[in-house]
């Protein structure tokens, strides 16, 4: 269940800074890629998350 | 540019024959089971949510906000990395209660079969532009492809085919809440081909157009920054309401919805489509710039093409155009299939079934099946029309966003499911109202009629002047919903129904199911009951299936499991026909009993579902969880059977020493009344609940293991305002007391007929010897020899007569312990002659034969009256333990500095279990009240008196059955020799 927090927190904050992200991808100066990698990396928090809640509930 | 109608249309047809053969080869089982079953195979299937929005739609967003386009899959992805806290719990309500789509879900949190109405409405009137959307993208492709005016009746043989395939592989289960494996698969091979074509086409793009990631970023900070200044950025406020749209279409959307918790998949492949699920957006957003940019760069954007359709213009080959069209037919074909799966269900539950009751139908299955069907073509046409009247005027991003907004009207109403179990009906009907009006106003009657949108914009909101019209009817459709629902909920009463519902499904539920009684007394009297309303066919057929799945008799008559199995046959038939007509059904026909006594907390429900869910429960909840296992555990494996009993009589508890006791297995009866339990109990527990004591002692009940002694002690449980009344009973095995009691006072009678015959052989013994004195004098008085021979005679007979006195009257005596014994030297032969001479005065065991194997000369050093009521005892139970025509043989022979002595019968032998235990008093073999238990012990202490040894062996070595007791003596008493205890094996 903390696991699941971490997430709505991460969710909820991202959801709150995303037009700051948006104004930054945007930019002429940022690689293309950035927002899939960003995405990426939050995939990845996810499946390592997803892993610790298998661990706590064994 | 170039291909034909017909080539298309066979393009098209060969993709949907795949789709056929594809499913096909699941429903034949061609494909191993584990392969479709997979959790790859159910992300895949999610991947529906990718429509041909994000293969045409994002292209479209994409040239028009940039980056923006994102939020189509960024706000699903969000949803769905919420799944454990966001989509469990929906998971969890739907496949408790059987719910298979949002309004059977609003219909069922909500009590009322118009909420379900209303949802279905909401729900039609919202889809049918994202319908319109896909058959559009159909018909645009076809357009492109072919150059032909008129795509349209090529797109409706395409819907036809479509229709057909639901029909044929969605629509064969009656019951919505179903598996469908075949469809499962086929929408996953559809993810799979869109997927791997928007992957081909980046890369035609990025590799093709492009010299790769370097070049593509070189353009974009060269020639490409011009194109990308004609982009408008999103505000954020329009940014953060585009996610908020697509977060709510993940789980409200009829498709996602249906895809996401009607299809019966396990927790663990939703937990897993968490963060699968985002990857495949991911995989399907990445292309879609690459496609844009690459179609800037040569120029395709400026050839009419449309944005939406820049696909198309990335190359002249036919290959590239076949994907872009393959593309959009694998995502329109297979969100087209599942919303008109979906839309059909909840039409048929909520307008159809609701408007016209499932009265008595010969074959009700059939009946909705057909319904069914017919419901799936006219959705499928429905978007076909809605496509050719109203679609055509509009742009991709138009007649998505209308239908977002719509659907997103009954977020406030999900999220009060979830969270707020103080909303009610009233509440949610006037919020939902509120916004829907706001949006039919704003967005669909302008998209409809052409009118133009009527947004009024209140004060404090100037700021939504000159927004584009999505957003602003957006906005002020969902605050209005909000506010309105929140207050009518806060300013009106929630019915008790509804409070029940809700704490159902809050996520956080504090389940406090009642306890009634029902009017059935047991499943097969549900088969009639619920036959006047379904037929006896079905009422049997669905009574059975319940009954199965709960693994119950159908003459259990627990209230209990009738109550369970009440509510399986509820959820079942809201599988089949929606929660508002299941609910109807039940409470007409399986209604509970209310004569007059109020419902309790059903207890045992509780503890079953909070064991369910122990792995959820966190903090405090979890460390309570914790000790009320803990103290269930205590009760359950207290030592002394113990059931507790609720206020209404009903059985809460019945432990595992109970169980054992009783033979009767806990799950069979916990949730009975006490008066159907099983016989002796019924009357037993009666009996104790019923009288003014709180103890009854050793009660005598017939019982599987025999007749045991039961003393029961029982606790009134005071009945508070906040807890809950009941009693308590203790119940002990009391038998081994109650037969050692009975040993006890068998052995004291025993003694006193003892004593009274030794007295009475005392004197037998004066008369005797005055006999043997006469016989005597006769003797000398006369000289004849018939007298003299019947004198001595007489006299031999008196003898014997004082001799089996005298051995009486010594046994009698060496019963007692005497301290200070004087040991003599004793002849074995002739002390086992004694035993025997005394044996034979017995009537029992007459054709057992007895051999005294001792040597004459072989002695030992003790009291020979002892020795003798040793040997008694030793041959009495060989006697009764020999087979008739037994023999019991008496040996002796010199072993060491002693003789071993050894008495051998032919009986059964004796069990290793009890043999251990033989020495200590009151262990007997024999059938109660034959045998003190007494003897073995007594023989065990006067071979401790004689420093000997004995023990037992059964069988002896070397035979197959009888037993024999071995002792051993010592010839000769050593001074100074304090032994106590003999040496035995035992």
């Amino acid at each position: 269940m903390y696991v699941y927090r971490i997430m709505l927190f991460l969710v909820f904050g991202g959801y709150l800074l995303s037009p700051l992200l948006m104004s930054g991808w945007s930019s002429p100066e940022t690689a293309w890629y950035r927002p899939f990698v960003i995405w990426g990396v939050l995939i990845a928090l996810s499946i390592w998350l997803e892993q610790k809640r298998k661990l706590d509930e064994r | 540019m170039n291909a034909s109608l017909g080539g298309v249309f066979l393009l098209g047809a060969g993709y949907l024959a795949l789709l056929f053969a594809c499913a096909l080869a699941v429903e034949r089982g061609w494909i191993p089971l584990r392969l479709v079953r997979h959790p790859a195979v159910y992300t895949l299937a999610l991947g529906v949510y990718a429509s041909a929005w994000a293969i045409y739609g994002s292209l479209e967003l994409a040239s028009q906000v940039g980056y923006g386009y994102l939020a189509y899959y960024l706000g699903v992805a969000g949803a769905f990395l919420l799944a454990p806290v966001l989509l469990l719990p929906i998971q969890r309500m739907t496949r408790t209660y059987q719910l298979s789509s949002l309004a059977d879900l609003f219909a069922f949190r909500f009590r009322s079969r118009w909420v379900g109405t209303l949802v279905t409405l909401v729900s039609a009137l919202a889809v049918l532009p994202l319908l319109a959307l896909q058959v559009q993208t159909m018909g645009d492709a076809i357009h492109l492809m072919t150059g032909a005016a008129s795509p349209s009746m090529l797109a409706l043989v395409f819907c036809a085919l479509i229709a057909l395939f639901t029909i044929l592989f969605g629509a064969r289960h009656t019951r919505l809440h179903a598996r469908h494996d075949t469809l499962l698969a086929t929408i996953a091979l559809d993810s799979l081909v869109k997927l791997a074509a928007m992957l081909i086409l980046g890369a035609v793009a990025l590799f093709g157009i492009f010299d790769g990631p370097a070049d593509l970023q070189a353009w974009l900070d060269g020639p490409g920054l011009a194109r990308q200044a004609e982009v408008t950025h999103l505000d954020p406020g329009q940014w953060r309401t585009l996610l908020l749209l697509f977060f709510a279409a993940a789980f409200l959307m009829p498709h996602m919805f249906h895809m996401t918790f009607a299809e019966t998949l396990s927790r663990r492949a939703l937990l897993q489509a968490g963060w699968s699920l985002p990857l495949f957006l991911l995989l399907m957003a990445l292309p879609v710039p690459l496609i844009l940019w690459g179609a800037q760069r040569i120029g395709a954007d400026e050839s009419g093409l449309g944005a939406a359709y820049l696909a198309f213009g990335l190359s002249d080959t036919w290959w590239v155009d076949t994907l872009a069209f393959l593309a959009g037919l694998a995502a329109a074909s297979g969100t087209l299939i599942i919303i008109s799966l979906a839309l059909s269900g909840m039409i048929l539950n909520h307008l159809v079934l609701v408007a016209h009751p499932p009265a008595y139908q010969p074959d009700l299955y059939r009946w909705l099946r057909w319904l069914r069907r017919a419901l799936i073509a006219a959705v499928v046409f429905g978007g076909w029309l809605f496509y050719r009247t109203v679609g055509v005027h509009h742009d991709l991003t138009t007649l998505g966003l209308a239908s977002f907004v719509g659907m997103a009207q009954c977020l406030p109403g999900m999220l009060a499911v979830l969270y707020w179990p103080g909303a009610n009906r009233k509440g949610m009907v006037a919020g939902l109202l509120m916004g829907v009006l706001i949006w039919l106003l704003g967005l669909w009657l302008p998209l409809l009629t052409g009118m133009p949108a009527l947004v009024v914009i209140p004060p404090g909101l100037e700021a939504l002047q000159g927004a584009p019209v999505w957003y602003a009817v957006a906005l002020e459709a969902l605050a209005a919903n909000i506010l309105t629902f929140i207050l009518v909920s806060l300013a009106t009463r929630t019915s008790e129904g509804e409070r029940a519902a809700a704490e159902a499904c809050s996520v956080d539920a504090v389940i406090r199911p009642k306890r009634l009684p029902l009017m059935a007394s047991s499943g097969e009297d549900f088969k009639h009951h619920l036959a006047e309303a379904l037929g006896e066919e079905v009422a049997n057929r669905e009574v059975d299936r319940a009954l199965g799945a709960l693994h119950m008799s159908p003459h259990d008559g627990r209230p209990y499991a009738l109550r369970r199995l009440r509510d399986r046959i509820q959820a079942n038939l809201s599988g089949l026909m929606g929660p508002s007509v299941a609910q109807d059904i039940v409470d007409r026909f399986l209604p509970y009993r209310r004569d007059g006594q109020a419902a309790t907390d059903d207890i045992h429900f509780v503890e079953s579902r909070l064991e369910a869910y122990r792995s959820r429960l966190t903090g405090l909840a979890r460390e309570l969880d914790g000790l009320r296992r803990y103290h269930r555990r205590t009760l359950a494996q207290l030592p002394i059977g113990l059931c507790a009993f609720g206020d209404d009589g009903e059985l809460l508890m019945w432990n595992d020493a109970l169980a054992e006791l009783s033979g009767i297995d806990g799950a069979s009866v916990i949730g009975s009344r006490r008066n159907s339990l099983p016989a002796p109990w019924a009357e037993l527990l009666g009996r104790v609940l019923a009288g003014p004591h709180s103890h009854l002692y050793k009660q005598p009940v017939e019982l599987a293991k025999g007749q045991r002694y039961l003393t029961l002690h029982k606790a009134v449980l005071s009945n508070g305002d906040e807890e809950r009344g009941g009693t308590v009973i203790l119940i002990e095995d009391h038998s081994e007391m109650k037969w050692l009691e009975d040993e006890l006072v068998h052995a004291a009678r025993l003694a006193s007929i003892g004593q009274l015959a030794a007295g009475v052989a005392h004197e037998i013994g004066n008369p005797i010897t005055g006999i043997s004195s006469l016989a005597q004098n006769l003797r000398y008085d006369t000289d004849d020899p018939d007298l003299l021979e019947t004198a001595d005679q007489i006299q031999q007979l008196t003898d014997r007569v004082s001799r089996i006195v005298g051995s009486l009257v010594g046994f009698a005596h060496g019963g007692r312990h005497v301290h200070g014994t004087t040991f003599a030297p004793v002849t074995l032969h002739h002390v086992t002659e004694e035993a025997l001479h005394l044996i034979h005065l017995a009537r029992s065991g007459q054709d057992v034969v007895y051999r005294n194997q001792c040597p004459p000369d072989l002695t030992v050093e003790g009291d020979a009256q002892r020795l003798i009521q040793v040997l008694v005892n030793l041959l009495s139970n060989a006697r009764d333990a020999s087979p008739e025509g037994g023999e019991v043989v008496v040996a002796a022979e010199p072993e060491g500095r002693g003789v071993s002595l050894t008495v051998t019968d032919e009986g059964p032998g004796i069990d290793a279990r009890v043999r251990d235990h033989l020495f200590e008093p009151f262990t007997t073999t024999k059938a109660p009240g034959e045998g003190t238990g007494l003897g073995l012990p007594l023989v065990y202490s006067i071979i401790a008196e004689h420093h000997g040894q004995i023990h037992i062996d059964s069988p002896p070595l070397g035979r197959e059955r009888g037993t024999r007791i071995y002792m051993w003596l010592p010839t000769t008493r050593e001074d100074g020799e304090n032994r106590d205890e003999p040496d035995s094996d035992r």
